[in-house]
Parts: structure tokens; C-alpha cells; sequence
């Protein structure tokens, strides 16, 4: 009786309700908040229960805090009061943890400017223990890690050109024209080969696993990307199966993942070469290089190349033509100083011959003056001798008559003295034996025998003995 | 000719750069320039030819397709 005021309340608020549709059996039409106000109504009445399942995307708002509960078959949205859940002193849930929550549904009817949604709102939350999925999960990312699966894909040389790319992902999904997308961008068009599988659930991981396996066996795959667009964990699962992991680790061929998001990381894209977070980013992973780019780094080295090569010979030659000509240029170099050097020469000899010549004149002149002055003093010398020589000649006759006169007078002075002179004159002189005069009779006595020199001769004579 | 096969678009790309960066340097005599150039005109020629392989045209093949054709290939190989 309640609802039925409440329509026909609302009904007075749409005054324009529209006609029904044609033929059709069912009541209305009735305005869709009313309907929606009867719905939450319908949805509180529910009856209230606990749940358990893995917290997935915990979000906390100013009043309310959201997160979904999730296992493998199923999900559910969920609010708390804000103020309920912090006095739980839980914290943010972290992916994964499973929890039970208590409460009961209700929907949030929205308006006309604001989304409706429905959430299960609890009223208590307990954690139960690590998520069932995620802690398998995670079982296996460490067994596989600890084998060393995640290395082999990330050591593989990855092309930056490759001519043929292997890709594996839904014929029908969106990821495909992704694919295309990313390739377009890099300006890539080589040849993508289709490996198309199933990538929906668990059944998908034997069609992939398959799909990799004959892409790889081709030889002229050069990379393989798997693509995928994102979806819940759950639905991701598919890329998480140990035999499709372990087949990648050891493809010779590199693998780009993309099969989930940055919430979702599946366990292929730990063991991928690369993981990207879409199907256009891993085909640019696929194709590293924007190929116009690479076509004009290509045209721009090859005129550095022939620049550089024409550079090379062309400094060469003029260098070698300088050389060349260096030999005639320094030749000319000489002859141009030899020239000038000939020239100051010349001028030089000139100015030299000028100074000689006057040089000469003035000594001639010099020479001149005193050969004259010399037979002037000449002439003088010759007169002065003359009355020189008259002079002596007169001097010397005198000389000579005075000379004459004073011998004249020494010869008779000397004839005067000669004893012979003296002997003519009736003396004689007494010798000894020896013709020494002997000049005292005592002398004479003690000698033998004696000699009387006279003046015309001597005569011996013997003394007497002394008379007593 | 075994160079050739074993050639890979990035080392060609990396020793064109490297290439270009001795001869920019100067240091290169003349014959070693000139066998340079002719080295580097030999890459870039292959270089070319791979981005001509990935520049035709997009070719889109089906993994069955590939495999069916790839034995018919080797059939006729065989007969």
C-alpha cells in the first residue's frame, strides 16, 4: 500500500508520462527512480550473511571505503562505513588477503547527475588468511623464479628490425587492431602471421601454449607478442599456467607479453622478455625502431659517409697541389731576393765608386799641396847646405894647419926625450942579464954579469968585488 | 658472404655510427678512409634493404596459412 502511494506521488511529479509500449503485458511505464528506490528496498530486504573471498582493489573514500570480493567463480562489490572499517584497525587490505564480511546488500540509487551502484555493505570484516588464487600464484612465481625461468627470455638478442612478427591473441578482441596500431605508429609493414586462440578462461592456456609453440617453430619469426586485453585476475588466469609459462622461458624466440594491466601482473609476463601494459605498447616493443626515422638516420650517415670520403681525397689533392707547388714558388721567392739583392748591389757599388773618386781627388789635392810644400823645404835644405859645407871646409883647413903645427912641436918635445939621444950624448945605461936597467950599484953588485948598453951597441961587464 | 648472412640490422646501424664518428674524428688516413667509406656504403646498402623489407606494405598471414604454405614449399622442394 506504501509503494503504491509512492508511484502515484510520483506520478504527479511527471505530469508528461509517456505511453507504454505497444502489445506489451507488463505494468508502467513507471519513472526509473521510483523504480530504483523500489529496487533498493527489494535489495535491503535481502537477507543478511557473511562472505568470504580475495579483497581486489581496496579504495578509501571520505566517508566509505570499496573493494571487491573475488574467487574463481565469481565477484562481488563491496562498501564499508569509513568509520567502521578504521575502528577495525585493519588498514588498507592488500590484494588478495582473503576476507570474511559481514552484512547485507544495498543500492545506491543514484540521481540525475550521479551513477547508481550496487555494493554488498558490510558491517564487519575479518581476515581469513593469504588469498587461495594469489597464494598459488605466488607459489609458482617463486618455484619458477628459483629455477631461473625468468632469465632465459630476457638474454635472447631481440631485433630492432624484425621482418616477420608472430602474434597470439583473440581473432575477435580489441587487442588485435591494438596490435595493428602500435605497428602503424612505428611505420612498420613487414609481415604479421595470426596465431589466433582463445584468451578468455583456464581452457585458453593449452591454445596459447600451442600457438607460441608453432609460431617459434617457423624459422623466419623474429618475435612473438601476446596480446590481450586486460580483464580480472581470474580471467587472467589463463596466462598464469605453469606449462605456458615454462614453454616461453624456453622459447628461442622473444616473447612480449601484454595480457593484463599494472594491477595484474600474470606470471608471463615475469617470464616474457618484455612485459607492456598494452598490445599497442608491446608492438612497439616488438619493432624498438620508428622506421621513417630510421630511413632518414640512414639517408642522413650515407651523405656523412660520401661527404666524408669526397673530404678526404679532395684535402688531399689540394694539399698535394699546394705542394707541388711550393718547389716554382720558392724558386721565384729567390729570384725576386736575388734580384733586389743584385739591384742594392749595383747601387751600392755606385755610390761607392762616387765616394772613392772623391775620396781620391781630395787625397790628390792633399798630396799636391804637400809635394809642394816638400820641394819648397827642399830647396831651402840645399841652400842651408851649401853655406853649410862652405862653412866646414873653412873650419877643417884650419883644423888641419893647427893639427900640423902642434905635431911639429910634440916631435920635437918627444925627440928631446928619447934616451938614444941621450946615449948619443956620451951615457950609457947598465942592464942585467935580462935587458932590465939596473939603477943602483947595489944592484949591480949582486948581480953576475951585467950588460953597458952605448948607443951603438952593448958590452958585458963583470963587476968587481966589493972594495973594503 | 658469411659476413652477410650473419649481419644484423642494429650491429650494421652501430658500426655505420661507429664509422662516422672515426671519420669525423680525422684521425684516419687516407687509405683507411677509404676503406671506411666503402664499408659503411655496404651497410647502409643492407640496412636499406631491411627497412624496404619492413617498408612494401603490411602482409597479414594466418599461423595456418603459413604452415600450409610453408609445406606445400617443401613438397615441392622434395619432388
Amino acid at each position: 500500500v506504501r509503494n503504491v502511494h509512492g508511484f502515484l506521488s510520483a506520478l504527479s511529479e511527471f505530469p508528461e508520462r509517456p505511453a507504454g509500449i505497444p502489445g506489451s503485458e507488463l505494468t508502467g511505464p513507471w519513472p526509473v527512480g521510483q523504480y530504483a528506490a523500489a529496487l533498493r528496498e527489494r535489495l535491503r530486504g535481502f537477507v543478511r550473511v557473511q562472505v568470504f573471498g580475495e579483497v581486489f582493489g581496496f579504495k578509501a573514500g571520505r566517508a566509505k571505503v570499496w573493494f571487491e570480493l573475488r574467487d574463481g567463480s565469481g565477484a562481488l562489490p563491496c562498501s564499508m562505513w569509513r568509520k567502521e572499517f578504521d575502528a577495525l584497525g585493519l588498514g588498507p587490505l592488500a590484494d588478495g588477503v582473503q576476507v570474511v564480511a559481514a552484512g547485507g546488500c544495498d543500492y545506491y540509487v543514484g540521481s540525475r547527475t550521479a551513477s547508481p551502484s550496487f555494493s554488498f555493505v558490510a558491517a564487519e570484516v575479518r581476515i581469513a588468511g593469504e588469498g587461495d588464487l594469489l597464494a598459488q600464484l605466488d607459489r609458482l612465481r617463486r618455484t619458477l623464479h628459483a629455477e631461473g625461468l625468468f632469465e632465459p627470455q630476457k638474454r635472447l638478442p631481440r631485433p630492432m628490425l624484425p621482418r616477420s612478427i608472430g602474434v597470439v591473441c583473440g581473432e575477435h578482441g580489441k587487442a588485435r587492431a591494438d596490435v595493428l596500431a602500435g605497428l602503424r605508429r612505428r611505420r612498420w609493414r613487414g609481415r604479421v602471421i595470426w596465431a589466433f586462440a582463445p584468451v578468455q578462461d583456464r581452457h585458453a592456456a593449452p591454445a596459447v601454449t600451442r600457438a607460441l609453440q608453432d609460431l617459434a617453430a617457423c624459422a623466419e619469426v623474429d618475435v612473438i607478442v601476446v596480446a590481450r586485453g586486460g580483464g580480472s585476475l581470474a580471467d587472467l588466469f589463463a596466462f598464469c599456467d605453469e606449462t605456458l609459462c615454462r614453454t616461453v622461458a624456453l622459447l628461442p624466440v622473444p616473447v612480449i607479453s601484454s595480457v593484463g594491466h599494472h594491477a595484474d601482473r600474470t606470471l608471463l609476463d615475469d617470464v616474457a622478455a618484455v612485459a607492456c601494459s598494452t598490445p599497442t605498447h608491446a608492438a612497439e616493443a616488438a619493432v624498438p625502431v620508428d622506421c621513417a626515422a630510421a630511413r632518414a638516420a640512414l639517408a642522413s650517415a650515407t651523405a656523412r659517409l660520401e661527404r666524408q670520403g669526397r673530404r678526404a681525397i679532395v684535402e688531399r689533392a689540394r694539399t698535394l697541389a699546394r705542394l707541388s707547388r711550393a718547389p716554382a714558388a720558392h724558386v721565384e721567392r729567390h729570384r725576386v731576393r736575388l734580384h733586389q739583392h743584385l739591384r742594392e748591389l749595383r747601387a751600392s757599388a755606385r755610390r761607392g765608386v762616387a765616394e772613392g773618386d772623391r775620396a781620391t781627388t781630395a787625397r790628390a789635392i792633399a798630396l799636391t799641396r804637400k809635394s809642394r810644400a816638400a820641394a819648397l823645404t827642399s830647396a831651402r835644405g840645399a841652400l842651408r847646405a851649401r853655406s853649410d859645407g862652405a862653412a866646414l871646409e873653412r873650419t877643417a883647413t884650419a883644423a888641419l894647419e893647427r893639427r900640423r903645427r902642434d905635431l911639429d912641436r910634440l916631435s920635437v918635445a918627444l925627440a928631446a926625450h928619447d934616451p938614444q939621444r941621450t946615449l948619443e950624448r956620451g951615457y950609457a945605461l947598465v942592464e942585467d942579464s935580462a935587458g932590465e936597467p939596473i939603477t943602483s950599484a947595489a944592484a949591480a953588485r949582486e948581480s953576475a954579469a951585467l950588460t953597458v948598453r952605448m948607443h951603438d951597441g952593448r958590452v958585458g961587464v963583470r963587476p968587481d968585488p966589493p972594495l973594503t | 658472404v658469411a659476413q652477410a648472412d650473419t649481419l644484423t640490422y642494429e650491429a650494421a646501424c652501430e658500426r655505420i655510427e661507429a664509422i662516422i664518428s672515426r671519420l669525423d674524428s680525422g684521425e684516419a688516413g687516407l687509405r683507411e678512409t677509404l676503406e671506411l667509406c666503402q664499408e659503411g656504403r655496404r651497410l647502409v646498402e643492407f640496412c636499406a634493404a631491411e627497412l624496404d623489407a619492413v617498408g612494401r606494405g603490411l602482409e597479414e598471414l594466418r599461423l595456418d596459412e603459413l604452415v600450409a604454405r610453408l609445406e606445400a614449399r617443401r613438397a615441392s622442394d622434395t619432388a
